[in-house]
């Protein structure tokens, strides 16, 4: 009996250890019907889509290499900041070997930014934001993220006049 | 020999009371061949002890003695396996935990795919949240930037005299049993106004 329950014990012992991924956990454990989150999933076979469908190279550079874009907000002031501190809460407890990459703590906005570099061509991120105008957003990332392409894009998008000027098919 | 002596020793016989040597007699009567008819049926009960003893080895029993010693020798050589039985644990117990371990790297990562609906079907409305959710990493790794720099101009205009900051550690580390106190009451810093003040 006592190595039924040791093997079964070794088995759960992953599933224990590995967390999983950080907004299915978060939406597990903290969304409240009361409080509604808005949530939004891009996996890979859309991204490549979304690479063949535009001409923007910025665009191309920076979608063609990740894996998943994932977003989670909220825009009610009250749920903002209740959301903001449960997923420092999560990453704290269960995603402790993400390292924090920037922390700006300004009077209208709090981001952080935690990552885990896994290899050179897996990177996972997980942005935490809140502020006066947009509220509460949590944004995972996965796959080789390109800062250097994600910045141009910025940069890009800022230069014109917003996203729907961009060169879409 | 007489019936009757033999059928009172057949009665002792079989209330197993008889001595070896009536037994004996029993034996040495069975072997006759004039047995009454009534007894005959017995006969192979009592003359198979004497058949058995009469048995010799056969023509191959060398043979089989020898094949006897190396089936005894083919024991000896598990025995010396089973000497290294502590060792094959072991190798068996490091197995288990490679490959557990392999099953829960492989399983872990499995297990931490994303696993989701994807919300959008059309790529072109997708763009506009993949687009937004970049331009944030980016804000907020330009947030980060600024930040930086800000603290950077900052410290720039306190205005800290890093030159005597260096200085200052170059006579801590030149004069370590000299006249500078260095972490008491502030001796250190004192002295080296002194000296500026002597020049």
């Amino acid at each position: 009996m006592k190595r039924v329950f040791l093997i079964l014990l070794s088995f759960a012992f992953p599933f224990a250890m590995f967390p999983g991924d950080f907004v299915n956990r978060f939406i597990e454990k903290y969304s409240e019907n009361e409080r509604p989150l808005t949530n939004v999933n891009i996996g890979k076979t859309m991204l490549d889509r979304m690479t063949e469908n535009t001409n923007d190279e910025e665009l191309k550079n920076a979608f063609k290499e990740l894996k998943s874009i994932r977003m989670v907000s909220s825009e009610d002031e009250e749920d903002s900041r209740y959301y903001y501190h449960k997923a420092h809460e999560l990453v704290k407890e269960a995603f402790s070997e993400y390292e924090e990459m920037v922390s700006v703590n300004e009077s209208n906005s709090k981001i952080s930014v935690f990552m885990k570099r896994e290899s050179d061509e897996q990177q996972d991120l997980i942005l935490i934001t809140i502020d006066n105008s947009d509220g509460f957003s949590l944004i995972t990332v996965s796959g080789k993220i390109d800062f250097d392409s994600i910045s141009k894009l910025s940069k890009s998008l800022k230069s014109e006049a917003g996203i729907n000027s961009m060169g879409f098919n | 020999m007489n019936s009757d002596p033999i059928y009172r020793l057949l009665q002792k016989y079989w209330n197993c009371e008889t001595s070896p040597k009536e037994e004996q007699q029993l034996r040495d009567y069975f072997l006759e061949n004039d047995l009454p008819e009534e007894l005959t049926h017995l006969k192979p009960l009592f003359t198979y002890v004497n058949e058995e003893q009469s048995a010799v080895p056969g023509s191959d029993f060398n043979a089989r003695l020898k094949a006897s010693i190396r089936a005894s020798s083919r024991n000896r050589r598990y025995i010396t396996i089973r000497v290294f039985t502590p060792m094959l644990r072991v190798a068996v117990s490091l197995l288990l935990v490679v490959g557990l371990t392999l099953s829960i790297y492989f399983v872990s990562k499995q297990y931490n795919k994303p696993i989701f609906a994807e919300t959008y079907h059309d790529p072109n409305a997708a763009i506009k949240d993949a687009t937004y959710a970049l331009m944030k990493i980016s804000d907020a790794l330009q947030a980060s930037e600024e930040a930086s720099l800000q603290t950077l101009h900052y410290i720039d205009e306190l205005e800290i005299d890093w030159i005597s900051l260096d200085s200052l550690r170059e006579t801590r580390t030149n004069e370590p049993n000299g006249d500078t106190v260095p972490d008491t009451d502030g001796g250190v810093i004192e002295k080296e106004f002194q000296q500026e003040d002597n020049k």
